[in-house]
C-alpha cells in the first residue's frame, strides 16, 4: 500500500441551502480497496458525481496521481485513468456481451475512429474483449445478447466494462445492488481478486461485503466525513456507531 | 477478400435491390416505357438520400428533420456552377460534397449539443433558415427556381441514353458499399453504441460529439450527391426540392422500410413512391371516395406496418419468416 493515486480535499458542493458535500477529505491509496459507507442521503451520490465528474464542486481539489482534475472533464478524467461501474447497469442492451467487450476494447486502445475494417470480426478486439470478459467469469456467457442476461451477470459485465481501460483507480458505485446472496458472494470474490491491481474506491451498502473486501473505510454522514480507518478501527469508532452503524443495527 | 465478401453478404436484400434498378432498363425498353425509368431515377435519388440519413436518424439514433437542406445544397451548388459557366459535373460534385461536408459540420456542431425534441426543432429550424435563403435569391429564380443544363461529365455524355440513370446506378451502389462498410466498422459500432447507451461509451472516454458531429457529416454529404444529381435529373433546380416536407418524407421512408438496416430505406423508397403511383389509382377503382386523399389510406398503412414490425417493413418480413418459414431457415 503505498502512496495515494486518489486524494480529495476539502470538498465543498451546495444546491442552494442545501450542503450536500461539505469539507470532504478523501485519499485512496496505491492497490487498497476503500470503501465509502454512509447512511441514505448522507451525499454519497453527490460526491461520486464530482470525482467523475458530472459535478463541478463549488470548492477544494480532486487530485489523480498528483494531477488537479478538478476542472477536468468526464472524458479527460477517463483517459487519466479514471474508471467507474454505475449503481443501475450501465451497459449497451443492444449489443451481445462480447460486442460490448469488443467495445470497450477498441475504447481502451484508442482506436474507435476507424471507418474500414468490421470491428466485431477483427481478431485483435475479440482477444482484447476475451481477456476484459475472462476478469469477471463472463467468457462463457459471450455470444448472449445483453437484455437477456440475468440481473446478477449484467452486474459483472458492468464491473468488467468499469475496468477495461486497466484504470488507476476504478469507482465502483454500489457493485451489489439488487444482488441476491449467491451473486453478492460471487461478486466479492470477483472484487477480492482485483486487490492490487487496481485501487477502488467502493461505495457499497451492504456491510458484510463492505468489512470483507475493504482495507480502509471513510464514513460520509450530512455530506462530510466523519471518521477514516480501518474496519477495525471504524467498527470501534463511537461518533461511527452512533450516526451510522447504531441505527442501522 | 472474405472481407469484401462480407460487406456484401451483410446487406443481401440491399444489393438485390440496387441490381434489380441496374437492370430495370432491360425491361422499360422491351416495354417501351420510358417513363419508367425517370420514375426509378427519382426512387434511387430519394432513396440514396434516406440510406445517407438513415445514418444519423437509425444508427446514430439523432432524429434529424433538415436533411432536405443538404439535398437542396446540392442541387443549388450545381445549378450556381452552371449558371456561372463552371459545367464540369465532377467539379460540382465535389463542390457540392465539400460544402455540405461544411454546413454539415456547422449545423452538427450546433444542433447536437441538443438532444431530443430540441434536436429536432434545431435541425428543423436550420433546414428552414436555409429554405428561405435560397428563395431570397432573386438572381438565382427566387421562389420558382431555375432552369439548368445537364452538368458536362466529361467522359460521360448525360445526354446519351440511360447514362444519367446509369450515373445514379453508380452513385447508389457506392453510397451502399460506403455505408456497408461505414456500419460494421469500429466507427460505426461507436456510433451505435452510443445510441445504445451514451453514458458508459463516455465513461469509456470516448467523445460523443466527435462521432456524432462525424456521422452527421457523412449523411450530409450522401444527401449533397443525391441533390447534385437530382439537380440533373431534374434539369431544374428550386426551393421546393428542400421543403421541410422532403425531410418528413425522408423520415417516413426509412420507417417504412427499416430504422438502422442496411436495405431499409431503399425498400422504404420503392414502396413509398410506388404506392404514390399506385394507391391514388387502386382507390380509384375500389374506395373511390378515398381516392384523392390516399395520403389518408397511406398514413393507415404506414401505421399498420409499424405497429406490426417495429421495424418497419424488414422488421414485417423477419417476423413472417420467423412465424412462417421457420423450416427453410
Amino acid at each position: 500500500m503505498g502512496k495515494p493515486v486518489l486524494e480529495i480535499g476539502g470538498l465543498h458542493k451546495s444546491f442552494g441551502a442545501l450542503r450536500a458535500t461539505r469539507d470532504v477529505n478523501l485519499a485512496v491509496k496505491e492497490g487498497e480497496i476503500h470503501a465509502l459507507i454512509g447512511p441514505n442521503g448522507a451525499g454519497k451520490t453527490t460526491l461520486i458525481a464530482q470525482i467523475y465528474g458530472n459535478l463541478k464542486p463549488d470548492a477544494g481539489q480532486i487530485l489523480l496521481q498528483g494531477v488537479d482534475i478538478t476542472a477536468k472533464s468526464v472524458e479527460e478524467r477517463v483517459h487519466l485513468g479514471m474508471g467507474r461501474s454505475f449503481q443501475i447497469s450501465n451497459v449497451l442492451m443492444d449489443f451481445t456481451v462480447l460486442e460490448n467487450a469488443i467495445i470497450a476494447e477498441q475504447a481502451r486502445q484508442q482506436a474507435a475512429f476507424r471507418f474500414w475494417k468490421p470491428a466485431f470480426q477483427d481478431s485483435a478486439l475479440i482477444r482484447g474483449a476475451g481477456q476484459i470478459l475472462a476478469r469477471v467469469g463472463l467468457q462463457d456467457r459471450q455470444d448472449r445478447l445483453v437484455s437477456d442476461l440475468a440481473h446478477g451477470e449484467r452486474r459483472l459485465l458492468e464491473l468488467a466494462l468499469a475496468l477495461a481501460a486497466d484504470p488507476v483507480v476504478v469507482l465502483l458505485d454500489e457493485p451489489m445492488a439488487g444482488a441476491g446472496p449467491e451473486e453478492t458472494q460471487n461478486m466479492t470474490q470477483i472484487i477480492k481478486q482485483l486487490k492490487g491491481q487496481t485501487s477502488i474506491l467502493l461505495i457499497e451498502h451492504d456491510m458484510d461485503a463492505v468489512f470483507q473486501l475493504a482495507d480502509r473505510l471513510t464514513v460520509l454522514v450530512e455530506g462530510t466525513t466523519i471518521a477514516n480507518g480501518t474496519p477495525a478501527e471504524i467498527s470501534a469508532n463511537e461518533a461511527v456507531r452512533e450516526a451510522y452503524l447504531g441505527s442501522e443495527s | 477478400m472474405q472481407q469484401i465478401k462480407g460487406w456484401f453478404t451483410a446487406a443481401p436484400l440491399l444489393w438485390l435491390i440496387v441490381l434489380l434498378f441496374a437492370l430495370f432498363p432491360i425491361y422499360t425498353t422491351l416495354a417501351d416505357l420510358p417513363f419508367w425509368n425517370d420514375v426509378a431515377m427519382r426512387i434511387m435519388l430519394l432513396g440514396m438520400a434516406a440510406m445517407g440519413l438513415n445514418l444519423v436518424l437509425g444508427y446514430g439514433g439523432m432524429v434529424s428533420f433538415g436533411h432536405a437542406a443538404f439535398i437542396g445544397i446540392g442541387a443549388y451548388v450545381t445549378g450556381i456552377a452552371n449558371f456561372y459557366g463552371l459545367d464540369n459535373g465532377w467539379i460540382q460534385i465535389a463542390l457540392a460534397l465539400g460544402i455540405c461536408a461544411v454546413t454539415g459540420m456547422i449545423i452538427g456542431f450546433l444542433s447536437l449539443r441538443t438532444s431530443g425534441i430540441y434536436f429536432i426543432m434545431i435541425t428543423l429550424a436550420f433546414a428552414q433558415m436555409l429554405y428561405f435563403f435560397f428563395v431570397s435569391l432573386e438572381q438565382f429564380g427566387g421562389d420558382d427556381g431555375m432552369v439548368m443544363n445537364r452538368s458536362d461529365f466529361v467522359f460521360i455524355d448525360l445526354w446519351a441514353p440511360l447514362s444519367l440513370y446509369y450515373m445514379i446506378v453508380a452513385a447508389l451502389a457506392l453510397t451502399a458499399l460506403l455505408l456497408c462498410v461505414l456500419v460494421h466498422s469500429r466507427f460505426g459500432v461507436t456510433l451505435r453504441a452510443l445510441k445504445s447507451n451514451q453514458s458508459r461509451v463516455e465513461a469509456m472516454g470516448l467523445n460523443a460529439l466527435r462521432f456524432r458531429i462525424t456521422a452527421y457529416m457523412i449523411s450530409a454529404m450522401i444527401c449533397g450527391l443525391a441533390g447534385a444529381l437530382f439537380a440533373n435529373w431534374q434539369e431544374y433546380v428550386s426551393p421546393d426540392i428542400m421543403h421541410w416536407t422532403r425531410s418528413g418524407e425522408l423520415m417516413i421512408v426509412i420507417v417504412l422500410g427499416g430504422l438502422a438496416t442496411l436495405a431499409g430505406p431503399l425498400l422504404g423508397a420503392v414502396v413509398f413512391f410506388l404506392l404514390e403511383e399506385f394507391l391514388p389509382e387502386i382507390l380509384a377503382h375500389i374506395l373511390p371516395a378515398y381516392a384523392e386523399n390516399w395520403l389518408l389510406v397511406f398514413g393507415l398503412f404506414l401505421i399498420a406496418v409499424v405497429m406490426f414490425g417495429r421495424g418497419g417493413l424488414i422488421g414485417v418480413s423477419q417476423k413472417l419468416r420467423a412465424r412462417f418459414g421457420k423450416g427453410a431457415g
